[in-house]
């Protein structure tokens, strides 16, 4: 082999190496999603229903055609927001589950903000504006109570998630409540709406907000020195410390970022869905529940990375625009409760740490097969050199 | 419930046969260590940090599995699975930390190691037991306070009775003086000297020559995992005894590993030190709290100048961690000064004092040095990540300037790694302390701190960091060098500062001491002038 | 207010303590061994569906027994993930959580009623007749077994070895304690007690499973545990105080003239978790090593 060739296939085989090495945790998610799946499957065995059919309606109504593909971005808008609430506070070291009650305090100012009259484009940023200091203010305090009063900080952004919700409900019932249709809040004006982005389905130009703030998050985290306190601050705090890094300051910063992406992920929903643009009250806001929760999950499949997370919320809003075709395809259709399943057992599974531990066989053989490139790897470059 | 009340003199209890440990990183902790435990005798096993001396008696209670070699008694050789069944058989630990639970009193401690799980807690029953064994030993600890509003002393006698209380025939004690005062350590003593008549085995692990000479009969003195000496302590004299835990000079192991003048650093060009005036760093009466509140620092004063290494030698615990810790900002001392070129560096931010031009070897480079899960280049900047030189504005970080930088690192330091995106755990030990090294070196800094700098790494690597330090002496730069490893400090300190409690016992240069005159002073004996 | 809406306000608040002390209890025995369990949200639906259906196979007292059966199953999965195979507790938690909502709405659907189903009366738990009115006995069950558990765990060596495990698990392991089996053995019973509190709730006092049952009385459990401080007694005084606000923002709402929106006297009990958690009032404290795994050496 001529020396040029063999520094080729080195190179080669060393990317290869790399990228296996660095796919590890997709790796992880997908095995997860896959295991979700399967868990579904055997349910829907069981009550008698055809799983295949049953995903394959799942899929087509995930990614069948545009109008599908719109649906899945538009639900997957929200999620992206939620899930960074909760993967910027863990990438701090903390647990922050109250993207729920941010969001819902978000959405309410969003539609406050509508009540103003502002020109477009003006109006449509203040709204942003406002929903992310209402989701901020609102994560600031749990922060606050476990920075100067060591409050865990599950059990305060728990209680806060439930004040938040009756905060919203009486608000959006009694204050800001649409005379005519009581059973939702006032609707935007036209000034304040993000126009949709593919005609004739609900996807507006809000997931240009949700992807923008996902980069300004990956931007922070990963190539700002503050980003890289938070970072630091969550892996290690001792050696943060060593490094001169003011933990408290930079757990605070995280809440705040954190409440602000759950406040967008409101105000997504108040100015970007049609064709209400309000908030109903009725039923405990169903237009807006458990997004928060689901953010959770869409942030353990995306292992807690803003490009990992776009690629998991895109995935849960397929499940989820899939879901309400899944539910009418077919001779015996599955009811779309079915998704949350999967959903759960996605979770479930990731909870496992080191998952391709508990599948021996699966990582004797990937690290065989690592183990196989290096050993080329090294005998390439020894054959270079020689 | 033990087996071995009806033994002679002459029988032994318990022996370690040929025990091997490598743990699972690859330490080798113990090698082929061998050690008889006989009833109606105190013995001292003694050696310094990392020597092996809590790893054996680990394996002894039950707490580790040998790799190799047997746990033998006189019925043939046993294995204990847990530290319950080394209980059962009549082995009890005592340990360096407490195994007691700090909210419970001391009578739920001792109610949690007995039987039968449904039973109701006869809290008053246990307290009765409790009570005639404090009238038998001696020791006397309020029964119903939480173990956590207890001082110290009184913990460690809790511990004691919880494993008195258990009847048992080997009891081991992990450095159980360093926590207590001088009449307390009189009383244990008392306390040992009764239970061996009554025909117990004591093993008392310790570094401290004085207390194996008042109580022990025999000593056992472990280095570097192997067992270096077995003697009766009458028939050993406390130099014997430090020169077989301190072991041979650096030199004749130079010469078997063969280097060149150059690297042995007695031998290298030096130029002379200007000592006129403060030190780069100077330190007056400073005093340190430990974390228990204890005095860890009892009021130390040097000089550090530049061009000179200050060597802190002693065993680890006798305050150096603490003195370390309150000069690089991570500590705040209770009294006295430092300065860095008469800029105070007591109380403030460690991000100001590295401006300052400190540099910061950190004793431990996995809690304290490095984000294990971060890159190289990650780490290379930790510290230094909002200098100018690696930040834009709006403090956006200038990776390409870092790559750069950590390339040159890598080239200058001969760091073993894929490249700067590798995480940090992925490279050896070596590499690792190179990159810290590196990192630190590359602030230009005015001084070095550094502590226990080759701790756990192999040759190569530790005449790497060392040959690097001197390098950085011979430019002018002022380095305090803490180490337990004597060897080290004697072959590279131009002054050495030797730290027994807080307090230096001595300070002179290497030449003055040798090396059974360190052993001593090490282990608190003052040398026989002083005395 | 008369006489009767007392009594009657009463009697409502009894009755919504029982699943709440019967959760926070069970998880004050999980917590005690330092298991944190956040998924008791979903443990209370899926026992409360699998309740009701048992219960229309063989009767009440099989339906609370399934339930109990229920919860334990999903204690023990959760248990066994976050001891011997080293999970994240909250993680798992919040994946009960997912797919319990799902199960249970996609189980109600197979039922026939998408979102609700009425669990027949025959099948229900009789109440008693009281001069409160009609009263379950489950309530006299709530009120005496967290002085049960109390006494449990104070008492026995088992509670010695649970605070134990949870507090300073090496100790407990010096002592010849098995860490991963005693958690184990605590989070399952901790389960079986919040699956008989959601079995409860559906064969023995609403009469109904909706995909919406447990309506958070998973998380006012944990609060309840929080304010508790751990002490049974404590989480049952908890239990009631949120039952009674609960029965209380039902009386406000139909009133016909409203004070206080229904809505701000359902937050007082957050509130108050809240203040007291943050040592306004009393101060709280958890064992050490809570949510940690356990690995010696």
């Amino acid at each position: 082999m001529s020396p040029n060739e063999s520094s080729e296939q080195s190179r080669l085989l060393r990317g290869a190496h790399r990228t296996l090495t660095g796919l590890h945790p997709a790796l992880e998610s997908l095995l997860a999603a896959l295991v979700g799946l399967l868990v579904g499957a055997i349910l829907m065995y069981i009550y008698g229903f055809d799983p295949w059919k049953a995903y394959m309606g799942l899929v087509k109504g995930a990614f069948g055609g545009s109008y599908e593909i719109a649906s899945s971005l538009a639900r997957a808008t929200p999620l992206i927001l939620t899930a960074l609430t909760f993967s910027i506070c863990l990438r701090a070291g903390m647990f922050n589950i109250g993207a729920e009650g941010q969001m819902y305090m978000g959405g309410i100012a969003s539609v406050v903000v509508a009540c103003f009259a502002l020109p477009t484009g003006l109006h449509q940023i203040a709204g942003l504006l406002f929903a992310a200091f209402a989701g901020a203010v609102w994560s600031l305090v749990p922060a606050f109570l476990k920075l100067t009063r060591g409050v865990h900080e599950v059990i305060s952004t728990i209680m806060f998630n439930w004040i938040a919700r009756w905060l919203a409900l009486y608000l959006a019932i009694y204050v800001i409540v649409d005379p005519m249709r009581p059973e939702k809040t006032l609707s935007i004006p036209m000034s304040a709406r993000f126009p949709v982005l593919v005609r004739g389905t609900d996807l507006s130009y809000t997931i240009f907000v949700a992807i923008a703030f996902a980069l300004v998050i990956y931007f922070i985290l990963w190539h700002t020195a503050i980003g890289y306190e938070v970072r630091a601050a969550g892996l290690n705090p001792t050696a943060a410390r060593y490094g001169g890094i003011r933990n408290k300051r930079t757990m605070f910063l995280s809440f705040v970022l954190g409440g602000v992406a759950a406040g967008l992920a409101g105000a997504t929903i108040v100015m970007g869905l049609p064709p209400t643009y309000a908030i109903y009250g009725g039923g405990g806001l169903p237009q807006l529940m458990n997004l928060g929760f689901d953010g959770m999950a869409v942030a353990m499949v995306g292992r807690n990375h803003p490009i990992g997370i776009l690629a998991a919320a895109v995935f849960f809003g397929g499940l989820n625009a899939g879901g309400r075709v899944m539910q009418f395809y077919g001779s015996n259709p599955v009811p779309l409760e079915m998704v949350r399943v999967v959903m759960g057992a996605i979770v479930l599974v990731m909870s496992i740490p080191e998952l391709i531990r508990l599948f021996p066989m699966i990582k004797k053989q990937g690290g065989r097969l690592i183990e196989r490139l290096r050993r080329i790897t090294r005998r390439t470059e020894r054959g270079e050199s020689a | 419930m033990s087996e071995q009340s009806a033994l002679s003199r002459d029988r032994f209890f318990l022996k370690a046969d040929r025990i091997t440990k490598i743990y699972s990183d690859g330490t080798v902790a113990l090698k082929e260590a061998s050690l008889e435990v006989r009833p109606y005798e105190i013995v001292g096993l003694l050696g310094e940090n990392g020597a092996g001396k809590t790893t054996l008696t680990k394996i002894l209670s039950g707490l580790l599995p040998p790799t190799r070699g047997r746990v033998i008694s006189p019925k043939g050789p046993i294995r204990f699975s847990s530290p319950r069944e080394a209980l059962d058989f009549g082995i009890g630990m005592v340990h360096q930390h407490f195994a007691l639970v700090g909210t419970f009193t001391a009578a739920e401690n001792v109610a949690l190691s007995h039987d039968r799980p449904f039973t109701r807690v006869r809290i008053a029953e246990t307290q009765q037991a409790l009570e005639s064994l404090m009238e038998e030993s001696g020791l006397r600890v309020p029964l119903d306070v939480p173990i956590e509003k207890l001082a110290v002393g009184e913990q460690q006698r809790v511990e004691i009775l919880k494993v008195l209380s258990r009847d048992v025939e080997l009891l081991i004690l992990d450095e159980p003086t360093s926590v207590l005062t001088p009449l307390e350590v009189d009383e244990l003593f008392e306390l040992l000297r009764r239970l061996r008549e009554e025909g117990k085995s004591i093993i008392l692990i310790t570094h401290k020559l004085k207390e194996v000479g008042s109580v022990t009969d025999r000593v056992v003195v472990l280095r570097h995992g192997e067992m270096v000496g077995d003697v009766k302590t009458s028939e050993a004299s406390t130099e014997q005894l430090a020169s077989l835990m301190v072991g041979q000079a650096l030199e004749e192991e130079a010469d078997a590993v063969e280097l060149s003048t150059e690297e042995i650093p007695h031998k290298r060009e030096r130029k002379p030190i200007d000592r006129s005036g403060d030190g780069v760093l100077h330190v007056r009466d400073l005093v340190v709290n430990g974390n228990t509140g204890e005095i860890a620092v009892d009021g130390v004063s040097f000089d550090v100048y530049a061009g000179e290494i200050f060597g802190i030698a002693g065993v680890e615990g006798n305050g150096q961690s603490e003195l370390v810790e309150s000069l690089t900002g991570l500590r705040v001392p209770i009294s006295g000064t430092a300065t860095i070129h008469g800029a105070n560096i007591l109380g403030i931010d460690p991000r100001q004092i590295y401006r300052l031009g400190v540099a910061h070897i950190p004793e431990d480079r996995w809690e304290l040095g490095l984000v294990l899960p971060f890159t190289l280049a990650e780490n290379a900047i930790l510290g230094v990540h909002r200098w100018e030189e690696f930040r834009g504005p709006l403090t956006f970080l200038r990776w390409g300037k870092i790559n750069r930088h950590v390339r040159e690192l890598m080239d200058r330091f001969d760091i073993q790694a894929t490249g700067p995106n590798a995480p940090a755990r992925s490279l050896s030990g070596g590499n690792q302390q190179k990159l810290i090294v590196g990192r630190e070196l590359a602030k230009d800094p005015a001084i070095i701190v550094a502590s226990q700098p080759t701790r756990g790494l192999d040759i190569g690597a530790a005449h790497y960091i060392r040959k690097t330090l001197l390098d950085m002496r011979d430019k002018g730069c002022a380095i305090l060098l803490v180490s337990a490893d004597l060897d080290e400090v004697l072959a590279h300190a131009d002054r050495v500062g030797i730290m027994y409690e807080g307090r230096f016992m001595d300070v002179c240069t290497p030449d003055e001491l040798d090396r059974k005159r360190v052993g001593m002073l090490m282990g608190g004996a003052k040398s026989k002038e002083g005395e | 207010m008369s006489f009767q809406d007392i009594l009657s306000l009463l009697r409502i608040s009894l009755h919504a303590m029982v699943p709440l002390a019967l959760t926070a209890v069970g998880e004050i025995v999980g917590e005690t061994a330092g298991l944190f369990n956040i998924g008791l949200e979903g443990i209370l639906l899926l026992s409360a569906f699998g309740g009701a259906l048992a219960a229309e196979f063989g009767g009440p007292v099989v339906g609370l027994l399934v339930g109990m059966g229920v919860g334990g199953l999903v204690s023990l999965v959760f248990a066994v993930i976050n001891t011997y195979w080293k999970g994240t507790q909250m993680v798992t938690g919040i994946g009960i959580n997912l797919f319990a909502m799902g199960f249970v709405a996609f189980g109600l659907i197979q039922l026939g009623a998408p979102g609700f189903h009425d669990v027949p009366k025959a099948v229900e738990l009789t109440k008693l007749r009281t001069p409160m009115g009609l009263m379950s006995p489950m309530i006299l069950i709530a009120l005496i077994l967290p002085f049960v558990i109390y006494w449990f765990l104070k008492r026995t060596r088992a509670g010695l070895m649970l605070k134990a495990a949870g507090e300073m698990p090496e100790a407990a392991d010096v002592a010849g304690i098995n860490i991963n089996a005693i958690r184990i053995l605590a989070a399952v019973s901790g389960g079986i007690l919040a699956g008989l509190g959601g079995a409860y709730m559906s064969v023995a006092w609403l009469g109904v499973v909706t995909k919406q049952l447990s309506a958070g009385r998973g998380f006012i459990a944990l609060a309840c545990v929080v304010f508790s401080g751990l002490n049974p007694l404590l989480a049952l005084l908890g239990a009631f105080i949120f039952g009674f606000f609960q029965a209380l923002a039902e009386w406000v709402k139909t009133l016909p003239s409203k004070p206080i929106p229904g809505e701000f006297v359902s937050m007082l009990p957050y509130i108050i978790t809240l203040l007291v958690v943050s040592g306004a009032i009393g101060r709280v404290r958890f064992p050490k090593a809570l949510g940690e795994p356990y690995k010696r050496e």
